[in-house]
């Protein structure tokens, strides 16, 4: 059977420490854009941890929220782009063809979530910074839009290994992305929803989920597990 | 083909391996894939440990081939070599399980930094010009190791210090042990956030002096009193670990956390209460529950035993601390302090964390005993859900025992104070290894002048920081992925733990490892340390260390396995506690020192740890740099946090340049206008404000650390960094607070 | 037929492409040089990258798309105007055509580059091109931009017919007048016109048809325009008024471009006696109308989004109405409805000084108004931590300033090498064209070419 690949975010467990923010740094060649580019707005981070101040002196409180591409079966991103350079794939993943993209930046707009980065300059790495580029993932060039891709690299790598070890298809929990690798509190699981017995099929089905800007019917792929709260 | 078998295949390999053409005798003992066994494009798996923090989490390195531009003995040529690509953590590692923090995850570009010393220096410009020459490691030997035999026939082996961050394991051990047979004092450890005086606590209470590991996956109740613990203090990836699992890894079951601190912190933000309270009364409100629950009957003095007696009226219920007086000393309710002391007693096990600022005051020693006092009553020690404190094996049963439990060394102000005092007999040589003082003191402590004072620096750093560059000869320590890599955690896991790792890859640059290098001075010195090291290279020293480990299996097994797992994980062990100080008076909470008068200088000044930065020794990471603070969302910048209305008070706006001025100097950074802090506290983080450290860091931000009292903790000396008051004025500069976020709240902001 | 009329007519509007002045020259200089360094700035920016913008995130589109806008808007006065009043054979229109049709060809053009200058890897342009490529590579035809390059196309196409087939009789007409290298350029533009009657008939029916086709083309072409946002899920941009809404506020800023090209035109090329204050009053009642028309549409879209008081919309709505945006959205307001209301509402005021006043006032509101589409919808979009701001950079300024520059430019030498008033049509039964010191009515006319020699 086809694969769905999804994740769940349990927003009771994140904790905001922003493991999975660097990791997917480490793990997808994205450039560092230097002070004066950041001032300029021009950070790149597939992932974010969006946090929302609550309140005032001294009942204050703050939520966390990660948000990385939702992966939405009806990507808002997709149907704009003049060149289908984002697309989406057979297993619902919402992909970006580098090399088709001409920077029109029309699916960014496009996007609710805003978790779509575009390279106004050539990523710099400096030397010898460089070795230590993933060869698995493909660099970026100026006017180029870039975004979280669940680490497709390491889901091909896994189909690659199941195939080897002869399994018919990837065994829960052996494919992570860089993100949920990291996560210290164990806030994110990715896996497939088209596996009922999936660790985050089951958080998917849980009553404290639901999805982030549901009501624009983008259908994301990820799932957000409400923090339950003392009273 | 599973990790397990990665970890087998390199290990062999490695075994069998050595480093053919270049010609540096020290890569003898490196351990790589060689080339032939290189598969291109396929990854392979190493173990190492993650150096950024005392933590010590195991880390996993995908290592996979790459061509590097390399230079051996100024030859240039391009080289096919196992490259690191990606850290990952270690999942057999019982600390960390497979996770990394943020931090962890960047320590791969300390590797790869474009602003590494890439082989030995002499100084050749004045001190602190940064001017120095490339040289050979046989000149650098020479020159160090004549240094050190003239100091010696000289009969003043006391003249060589050794300033270091805090080393562990055996490293720790062959630097204690090279300075004793030279006949040189104990290494001084110095941290900026050093956690002397909880530990200090936790021997006088319970018999450790160590830090405590928290099983919060366990615990019903957390009450925090300024502990970071999801952030920058202990064991924080442990410690996030835990409690995801107490919040939702138990169906049915979720804890109740409580953060007490006047700013909030990335911990704070997580707790379902979170309580600022004046700060230096922490321990108030942790006898004002105790007293709750020994009044109410739902816990007896006795429980808490040897910890009880440490505190004054103890005995008789602790009479002083009825929530009343509680509420005059803290600022917190009585009503809340008798729910909380309520809620604390029923819901076991329930434990008490107190760590960061609450422990850096004057006053410090007495809040950390009292909440050690709190466990104990309610019996949250050493049981599941509470505090433990993990075994560490000892590895060198045959060297003085005190070398395996050592002492704190000589804290850095005295240290520097008896340099400027003159008598320079003292300190002749220092040996400086990867300590950064001058950056992370306060102006008074004058320890740039001091060290300025020292006729001759060596330094191991692999970077140029504020203090490294006033060192006379550098000798490049190999980055923790090119070398031998070992640790004896002191919190995290509740079994014992021993990690240990070879090279995960071949060298860079002509870079040495420190251990290697001490061990070849020992050697060459005129009339060779004596005894003599049993260990011609550190790889044998940590060989004979894990050959003393209990092994079932045989050491052989033992020491090939843990090669393999990147350590030796091994049961809690029984561990006998120091027998507690007879006649020791109890303490009774006294006010905590302030320097500067509260007219003058109306604010707590607080700087915290920053999630980047911690110290600020991690300021040269350019991943880290852009890596928006979670709660401020600010990248490659400093910032001051004031309450709004403090603020409005002021007439400062979000984003205003201001100076923050304490008696003792004052820094600029722009403001940032934060619910989560007091009226009467301004923070900024640590990290930014560096002079010299690397292209990244330099020159970005204000150090809040130099601006702060000289004052410590009496009885370990700590500095008491919280014990500052300051006065801030808008000022015309402008501000340059980069930040990755719009807007600071979800749903107000839009109909504004 | 009185011939001294005529003459005197011809020779007015025949005059520029004769004798050049020196303020001419100047006035090339000046704005051919602002065009180049536009290009310059264009190069630049495609050298270093489009991060020498002000764009970022989350304000991924700015002054290029606000330019693109503003200019097909500016457009659609030309064509669609001359086709209505062609088609209700309006006899006043006569001197206004041309110039009319003229500017839609011109802003269309440099409208039609700000999407390209815009590009992140603008040398790859054309892969917005349906081409055959042996990948079976082809654009995707769900995207509005490849809608804009349909829309863009065939108006661009069909106005330039509409522009260049009156022009034939009046290029015929100075060949027959000319020698040298102009006998031969004007005889190859002007087709081998003969003025026969079958050529009179063919033409007049082309023009019927073409008059008929462009409206549609027209309204199209903006709505596709307003596709571009409102097929978007941004707030404020989500919207279905955003068809109509965009063809009337074209249409709008056209007739006021077109109120301010011809004012210039009179004065530079004494055209006093042709573009009289009779045009300016008619073409400022068609103002008048539009600004009504515009302002309900405002009001509409406005109060719709605050009565349905939806939260992501609301963040832009207030953005723009009392946030930061709101002093262009109230100087938008006064320039597009305030003074034009309450200077063409009055005949006193609708003079040619009060129309071209109230025409600047539109050209700039209209500006605002697609600055206000897509700035503050980008800035606040649902989630606020990615909520941002912009301002531009120097080469998307220098870019605007010279594509003014360039509308100028080509106008300037549009009306140097072709009579900028339809010479022929002038002389069709023209109620308001009384020649002056000629009290003889006109016989029927009897147009040949050659006539004039
Ligand atoms: N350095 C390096 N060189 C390589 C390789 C490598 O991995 N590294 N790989 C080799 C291999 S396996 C291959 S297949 C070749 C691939 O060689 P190329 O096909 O040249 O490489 P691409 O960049 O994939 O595609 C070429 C160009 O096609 C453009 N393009 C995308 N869509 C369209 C379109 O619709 N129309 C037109 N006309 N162009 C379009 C892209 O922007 C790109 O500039 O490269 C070979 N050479
Ligand atoms: N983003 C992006 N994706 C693309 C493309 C693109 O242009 N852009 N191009 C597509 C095309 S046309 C192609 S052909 C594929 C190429 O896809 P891949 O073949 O996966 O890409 P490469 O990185 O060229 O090669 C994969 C690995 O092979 C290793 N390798 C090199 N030599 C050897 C060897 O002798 N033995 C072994 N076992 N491994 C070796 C390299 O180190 C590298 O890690 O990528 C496709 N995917
Ligand atoms: S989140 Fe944004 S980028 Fe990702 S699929 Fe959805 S719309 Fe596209
Ligand atoms: S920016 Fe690239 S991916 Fe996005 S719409 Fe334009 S071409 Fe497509
Ligand atoms: S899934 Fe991969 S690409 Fe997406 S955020 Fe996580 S690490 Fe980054
Ligand atoms: S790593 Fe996990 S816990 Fe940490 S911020 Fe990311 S999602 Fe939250
Ligand atoms: S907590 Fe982070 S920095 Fe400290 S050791 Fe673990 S991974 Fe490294």
């Amino acid at each position: 059977m086809a694969y769905k690949w999804g994740m769940a975010v349990d927003l009771d467990r994140c904790t905001g420490c922003e493991a999975c923010v660097t990791a997917c740094h480490a793990e997808n060649n994205i450039a560092t854009v230097g002070p004066e580019q950041a001032d300029a707005g021009r950070a790149k981070h597939w992932i974010r941890i969006e946090r929302y101040w609550e309140g005032e002196f001294p009942d204050v409180q703050v939520k966390f929220r990660p948000v990385m591409c939702q992966q939405c079966d009806e990507a808002p991103c997709e149907p704009v782009c003049p060149t289908y350079a984002t697309y989406h794939t057979e297993e619902g993943l919402n992909a970006q063809v580098y090399n088709r993209c001409i920077g029109t930046r029309f699916c960014a707009n496009a996007c609710p979530y805003n978790v779509r980065f575009f390279n106004f300059y050539n990523p710099e790495w400096d030397k010898p910074l460089h070795l230590q580029l993933n060869p698995e993932v493909s660099l970026r060039e100026v006017g180029v839009m870039e975004k979280c891709t669940f680490c497709i690299q390491r889901i091909n790598h896994a189909k690659i290994d199941a195939k080897a070890e002869g399994l018919e298809s990837i065994e829960d929990g052996t494919l992570q992305t860089a993100c949920v690798q990291s996560c210290t509190a164990n806030a994110l699981v990715f896996g497939d929803l088209n596996d009922p017995e999936s660790r985050v099929s089951r958080l998917s089905d849980s009553p404290r989920g639901s999805k982030l800007l549901e009501d624009l019917g983008t259908q994301p792929s990820v799932t957000y597990l409400q923090r339950d709260s003392e009273e | 083909m599973d990790r397990r078998h990665f970890f087998k295949v390199t290990a062999a390999s490695g075994a069998t391996a050595s480093l053919a053409g270049c010609g540096n005798p020290e890569n003898q003992l490196i351990r790589f894939i060689p080339e032939e066994q290189l598969v291109p494009g396929v990854a392979t798996l190493k173990p190492s440990v993650c150096p950024l923090c005392s933590a010590g989490c195991g880390v996993q390195v995908r290592v996979m081939d790459g061509d590097v531009e390399i230079v051996r003995n100024g030859q240039a040529g391009v080289m096919k070599k196992g490259l690191a690509k990606k850290l990952e953590g270690n999942p057999e590692h019982p600390i960390n399980q497979g996770k990394l923090c943020a931090r962890g995850q960047a320590a791969i570009q300390v590797t790869y930094h474009p602003d590494r010393i890439t082989g030995p220096l002499r100084r050749t410009g004045p001190r602190g010009s940064g001017q120095f020459e490339t040289i050979t490691w046989d000149e650098a030997l020479a020159d160090l190791v004549s240094r050190l035999d003239t100091l010696a026939n000289a009969g003043q082996s006391s003249g060589l210090a050794f300033l270091t961050r805090p080393l562990r394991g055996q490293k720790d051990v062959l630097v204690r042990e090279f300075l004793r047979r030279f006949g040189a004092p104990d290494p001084i450890a110095f941290e900026v956030f050093s956690d002397s005086v909880l530990r200090r606590a936790n021997e006088l209470s319970f018999g450790y002096r160590q830090l405590p590991t928290l099983d919060l996956a366990r615990s019903n109740y957390v009450l925090s009193l300024g502990a970071d613990f999801l952030g920058t203090w202990n064991s924080p990836v442990a410690q996030n670990f835990g409690y995801g699992e107490m919040r939702q890894g138990r169906p049915g079951e979720r804890a109740k956390f409580v953060q007490v601190e006047p700013r909030m912190s990335q911990t704070g933000a997580n707790a379902d209460e979170w309580i600022p309270a004046k700060p230096g009364t922490e321990g108030v409100l942790a006898l004002g529950l105790a007293h709750v629950i020994m009044n109410e009957g739902l816990g007896s003095e006795e429980d808490a035993g040897r910890a009880g007696s440490l505190i004054e009226g103890w005995s008789e219920g602790l009479p002083e601390y009825t929530p009343e007086e509680v509420e005059a000393l803290t600022g917190i309710s009585q009503e809340r302090v008798e729910r909380l002391g309520r809620e604390f007693a029923a819901a076991t096990p329930a434990v008490a964390i107190i760590a960061g600022a609450p422990l850096a005051h004057t006053n410090s020693l007495f809040q950390a005993l009292a909440v050690n006092a709190l466990n104990a009553l309610v019996g949250s020690v050493s049981t599941a859900g509470g505090v433990f404190f993990t075994s560490r094996p000892n590895m060198n049963p045959d060297l003085d025992p005190t070398v395996n439990a050592p002492g704190p060394g000589q804290p850095i102000d005295q240290f520097a104070a008896d340099i400027l005092a003159g008598d320079d007999s003292r300190v002749q040589i220092l040996l400086l290894n990867d300590a950064n003082p001058v950056f992370g003191t306060p102006e008074a402590w004058r320890v740039r002048d001091a060290l300025s004072a020292v006729p001759f620096i060596a330094s191991f750093g692999q970077f140029v920081d504020e203090t490294s560059i006033l060192a006379d000869l550098i000798l490049p320590d190999h980055s923790f992925l090119e070398s031998w890599v070992d640790d004896l955690p002191e919190s995290g896991a509740i079994g014992s733990i021993a990690s240990v790792a070879p090279p995960a890859m071949r060298p860079l640059h002509e870079t040495r490892a420190m251990a290697d290098v001490l061990l070849e001075v020992a050697r060459t010195l005129a009339n060779p340390l004596d005894p003599a090291f049993g260990w011609d290279t550190y790889e044998d020293m940590l060989e004979a260390g894990f050959r003393t480990l209990p092994a079932p299996a045989g050491a052989t097994v033992l020491w090939r396995r843990a090669q393999e797992d990147g350590g030796w994980f091994g049961e809690a062990q029984e561990q006998t506690p120091v027998p507690a100080e007879a006649e020791r008076a109890p303490l009774v909470y006294s006010e905590p020192d302030f320097e500067g008068d509260p007219g003058q200088y109306p604010f707590h000044f607080l700087p915290y740890a920053s999630q980047a930065f911690l110290d600020g020794s991690l300021a040269h990471l350019p991943w880290l740099q852009e890596l928006p603070d979670v709660l401020s969302t600010a990248m490659w910048s400093s910032w001051v946090e004031i309450n709004p209305e403090t603020a409005a008070g002021l007439g400062i706006a979000d984003g205003d340049m201001v100076e923050i001025a304490s008696q003792q100097g004052s820094i600029e950074a722009p403001a940032l206008l934060s619910p989560g802090i007091a009226p009467d506290v301004i923070a900024v983080p640590v990290g930014q404000g560096h002079e010299t450290f690397t292209r990244y860091a330099s020159g970005r931000g204000a150090n809040p650390l130099r601006i702060l009292a000289p004052l410590a903790e009496p009885e370990t000396g700590t500095l008491a960094w919280a014990a500052t008051r300051v006065r801030i004025t808008r000022t015309e500069g402008e501000g340059n607070l980069i930040l990755f976020a719009g807007a600071l709240r979800e749903v107000e902001e839009r109909s504004r | 037929m009185n011939s001294a009329a005529d003459k005197r007519m011809t020779e007015d509007l025949l005059r520029p492409l004769f004798h050049t002045s020196l303020k001419f020259y100047v006035a090339v200089a000046i704005l051919g040089s602002g065009v180049i360094m536009g290009v310059g700035a264009w190069a630049y920016q495609a050298y270093y990258g489009i991060g020498e913008t002000g764009l970022n995130w989350p304000v991924y589109w700015g002054f290029y798309l606000v330019n693109f806008v503003f200019w097909i808007g500016i457009s659609h006065a030309g064509t669609l105007i001359s086709a209505i009043l062609r088609l209700v054979d309006a006899g006043w229109r006569r001197p206004v055509t041309r110039c009319a049709e003229a500017i839609t060809a011109f802003a269309l053009m440099i409208g039609g580059i700000f999407p390209l200058i815009h590009l992140g890897r603008p040398w790859l342009f054309f892969y917005l091109i349906p081409y055959p490529s042996d990948r079976g590579i082809w654009p995707n035809f769900r995207s509005p931009l490849v809608w804009d390059f349909f829309a863009i196309g065939t108006y661009l196409t069909a106005s330039s017919l509409f522009l260049l087939l009156p022009m034939i009789p009046d290029f015929a007409l100075v060949r027959d007048r000319t020698s040298g290298w102009r006998h031969r350029v004007y005889g190859l533009l002007a087709m081998g016109w003969q003025g026969s009657t079958k050529q009179w008939s063919r033409l007049e029916s082309a023009m019927h048809i073409m008059a008929i086709a462009i409206i549609p083309i027209a309204v199209s072409v903006h709505t596709v325009v307003s596709f571009d946002f409102s097929m978007a899920v941004v707030p404020g941009w989500h919207s279905t008024i955003f068809g109509p809404y965009f063809v009337t506020g074209a249409i709008f800023s056209g007739i006021a471009g077109l109120i301010v090209a011809m004012a210039v035109l009179r004065r530079l090329l004494h055209l006093e006696d042709y573009l009289r204050p009779i045009h300016f009053q008619n073409l400022g009642k068609l103002l008048l109308a539009m600004s009504l028309l515009w302002g309900y549409f405002l009001f509409n879209e406005r109060l719709v989004i605050w009565y349905g008081n939806e939260t992501h919309e609301m963040g832009v709505f207030w953005a723009t109405l009392a946030g930061e945006y709101a002093p262009f959205f109230w100087t938008m307001v006064v320039c597009n409805f305030v003074i034009p209301l309450s200077i063409l509402a009055f005949k006193r005021t609708r003079t040619i000084t009060g129309t071209v006043i109230a025409s600047v006032g539109v050209v700039l509101g209209m500006w605002l108004e697609r600055f206000l589409i897509i700035i503050p919808s980008l800035s606040y979009k649902q989630l606020p931590y990615s909520w941002g701001s912009y301002l531009p950079g120097w080469p998307e300024i220098t870019i605007m300033v010279a594509s003014f520059a360039a509308m100028g430019l080509l106008y300037l030498l549009f009306s140097k090498f072709v009579p900028i008033i339809s010479i022929w049509e002038l002389k069709g039964d023209d109620p308001t064209v009384t020649v002056p010191e000629e009290p003889e009515p006109r016989a029927a006319s009897t147009r040949t070419a050659g006539e004039f020699v």
